[in-house]
């Protein structure tokens, strides 16, 4: 009979620590968030990382958690590429079982992701993935909570160009969702302008980029508007300081930001990187709410340094919408969540949100946050566009 | 003109490059039927290496590029006296075996140096106007002439020296060669570790202009591949072909019909090739 004992205890002890177990993981409530830990824009990874804990600071620590429970955030690598992000993806949803997920930074990826929050009927929040195509699909359970490309363009780089009187602009542009989208939405906007413009496409994951600037230095542009993200931009900006392009004879905006304040940027670019220009979200001295400014010093506080990478206040931002829509939708059920979502009036480190409910177009369920055109003088970041919000003057 | 003349340029040092790095594969296919697929991490490795000695160790910087050399040539020989030498014969083992060694070193590199790309300071700084129509950066220069030198000592070891002698012979009979003299595993292993030299090499001479990252030696091996097959497996001098080729033809590609996909004129050009030749220009017929 000692055996009978001996198989029993432990297999009675196992059976009520795997009954305790999800008891205990059910006092948690999971969000998922998907991005780029991996790959060419891997440092937007980290950027989320930073964001995460910052948030779940204010989530769980002042804010007192979620419907009586804290929140566990579950984040998945993406890699950068749309199979792996709709694999990640799906495996919060199912293994993970995530109420909603946020976060993103590929278009690419967004839009492998769509379809399947569309299929479990999932709320999924993106952050920083900005084709249009994203919220043109009008899906119920996807919200964007950042830049989309129309906005961008509309808003900024194409004032950006009238107000400084640029009169002939060269775009370049990676072949992914994102830059080929914008690469059209600027070229139109060039035209309709009456701006001269040529437009070169390139590889994303291209580091020698000598023949597109040769194109371009045949052009002569006064402006080079580079939509490359990932350290593929580093290059290309190396590149054009080697051939004589830039500064001498143009100046160039790059299009997708965090790139340029990347750590790794002063390293891979050298002293080719002084006047650079590229689209931001946050700047040191520019608050645009006392959120923001409550991010920018938990930042420092928590990190011991300045934030510099803006990706790290959107994942903030979205985590703090999620929780929003948790708490006013009472529970987890997603059509719930999405209904909250849909009501949303929050003030977030980038302003106050509210998603767009008129179907049709890119406008559905986005909202467009503020961005801001910076140039590196010096290795000093001074705002130029908007005008209403410049920190200094454009160089060139 | 000048943009024909800027096309070739750049096509010639990319080629070199890729020919330098595939002469590693191609060394060790012909001498030891072994098929590395570790070979673009091990131009990764040399890569982070040089990086590490020139900027937290402070050592200038081709001494830090000549010591990571010297460091993947002794983790060769490493690897093939503990990893390969067992597998000898069986071509599936030493495949599967470097398979795996690859996925290990990526995730290694993740692990330690994570996903940022790393990059030793410019030998020269600055460009310079050639045929006084463009800018080329000196650092490219610089790769482009180091490339050709350590390509020319290569060739000259295994035609000229007694060790290429004894490298070749045991590549065409390896029991004859043992009968007359020579230590077949001896060869092999310094064969093994030179070709890791080699990827090492090409690692150190275009980190400085292309960074390294944990993931950017799939396309350094996948390159590497192409080449090989291209120029005919085991066949240096159509290594060295093919890795012109490809260089040119990426660039004239680029240039003249898309940049968007410059990638694809690779294995365009490959596909050609293998439907005419499935040899390779330069391979073995009985392969």
């Amino acid at each position: 009979m000692v055996w009978k004992k001996v198989v029993t205890v432990p297999v009675i002890l196992g059976l009520c620590l795997a009954g305790f177990l999800p008891a205990h993981a059910a006092e948690t409530i999971k969000i998922g968030v998907v991005g780029p830990r991996t790959g060419p824009a891997a440092a937007t990874g980290a950027a989320f990382e930073e964001g995460i804990a910052l948030a779940l600071d204010v989530i769980n620590g002042e804010q007192g958690g979620v419907l009586g429970k804290k929140v566990e955030v579950v984040f998945e690598d993406t890699g950068g590429t749309p199979e792996k992000a709709a694999s990640g993806f799906e495996k919060l949803i199912t293994k993970d079982q995530v109420v909603v997920t946020v976060g993103e930074s590929h278009s690419s990826c967004a839009l492998a992701e769509v379809p399947i929050a569309d299929r479990y009927k999932h709320p999924l929040i993106i952050a920083e993935a900005w084709a249009d195509e994203i919220t043109a699909k009008n899906s119920r359970y996807v919200f964007r909570a950042g830049p989309c490309n129309s906005g961008v363009v509309k808003d900024n780089l194409l004032g950006f160009v009238k107000d400084y009187g640029f009169k002939r602009v060269a775009i370049v542009a990676e072949n992914t969702d994102w830059g080929l989208g914008i690469k059209k939405l600027a070229e139109d906007g060039l035209k309709a302008m009456g701006v001269e413009f040529m437009t070169v496409e390139t590889e994303r994951q291209s580091q020698d980029h000598y023949t597109e600037l040769n194109k371009i230095a045949a052009f002569q542009p006064d402006l080079v508007l580079a939509f490359i993200y990932g350290f593929g931009v580093h290059y290309f900006i190396a590149q054009a300081n080697e051939t004589g392009l830039f500064p001498k004879k143009a100046l160039i905006l790059e299009g997708a930001g965090p790139p340029s304040l990347w750590p790794e940027f002063w390293q891979n670019v050298g002293d080719a990187g002084n006047l650079e220009l590229f689209l931001s979200r946050m700047h040191s001295k520019v608050d645009f709410n006392p959120v923001s400014k409550k991010f920018r010093e938990a930042y420092t506080k928590k990190f011991g340094k300045e934030p510099t990478d803006y990706k790290s206040r959107s994942v903030y931002d979205v985590l703090l919408i999620a929780a929003d829509a948790l708490r006013r939708a009472g529970s987890t059920d997603s059509e719930k969540v999405v209904d909250a979502l849909e009501k949303t009036n929050l003030e977030v480190g980038s302003g106050v949100v509210q998603f767009g409910l008129e179907k049709g177009d890119y406008r559905y369920h986005q909202w467009q946050p503020p961005m801001l055109i910076v140039q590196w003088q010096n290795k000093e970041q001074v705002v130029v566009y908007p005008m209403s919000v410049k920190t200094g003057e454009l160089k060139k | 003109m000048q943009d024909l003349l800027l096309y070739c340029t750049n096509g010639l040092l990319l080629g070199v490059i890729y020919a330098l790095s595939a002469l590693g594969v191609s060394l060790i296919v012909g001498i030891m039927n072994v098929i590395n697929f570790s070979h673009g991490e091990l131009y990764v490795l040399a890569g982070y290496f040089s990086a590490l000695f020139a900027r937290a160790l402070g050592l200038p910087v081709l001494a830090g590029a000549g010591l990571a050399v010297a460091v993947v040539f002794l983790f060769g020989l490493l690897v093939e006296r503990t990893l390969i030498r067992n597998t000898y014969g069986n071509d599936m083992a030493s495949l599967i075996i470097t398979f795996v060694l690859s996925i290990v070193l990526q995730n290694a590199y993740l692990l330690i140096f994570g996903p940022y790309p790393q990059k030793p300071p410019n030998w020269v700084d600055g460009s310079t106007r050639l045929f006084g129509l463009f800018y080329y950066g000196n650092q490219r220069l610089a790769a482009l002439g180091a490339g050709a030198v350590v390509i020319a000592v290569l060739f000259l070891v295994v035609k000229k020296t007694w060790f290429g002698k004894t490298v070749r012979a045991v590549a065409q009979d390896r029991e004859m060669a043992a009968m007359v003299g020579v230590n077949p595993d001896g060869v092999n292993m310094l064969s093994f570790a030179l070709g890791c030299a080699l990827a090492a090499a090409a690692g150190v001479i275009l980190a400085p202009i292309f960074p390294v990252t944990p993931t950017v030696s799939v396309g350094v091996s996948l390159t590497a591949f192409i080449v090989v097959v291209l120029g005919g497996m085991g066949s240096l001098g159509g290594c060295v072909i093919g890795g012109l080729i490809l260089g040119l033809v990426q660039n004239l590609g680029s240039a003249y019909v898309s940049s968007g996909y410059k990638h694809f004129f690779g294995f365009f050009i490959l596909l050609l090739v293998l439907t005419v030749r499935p040899t390779g220009l330069f391979g073995r017929k009985q392969l």
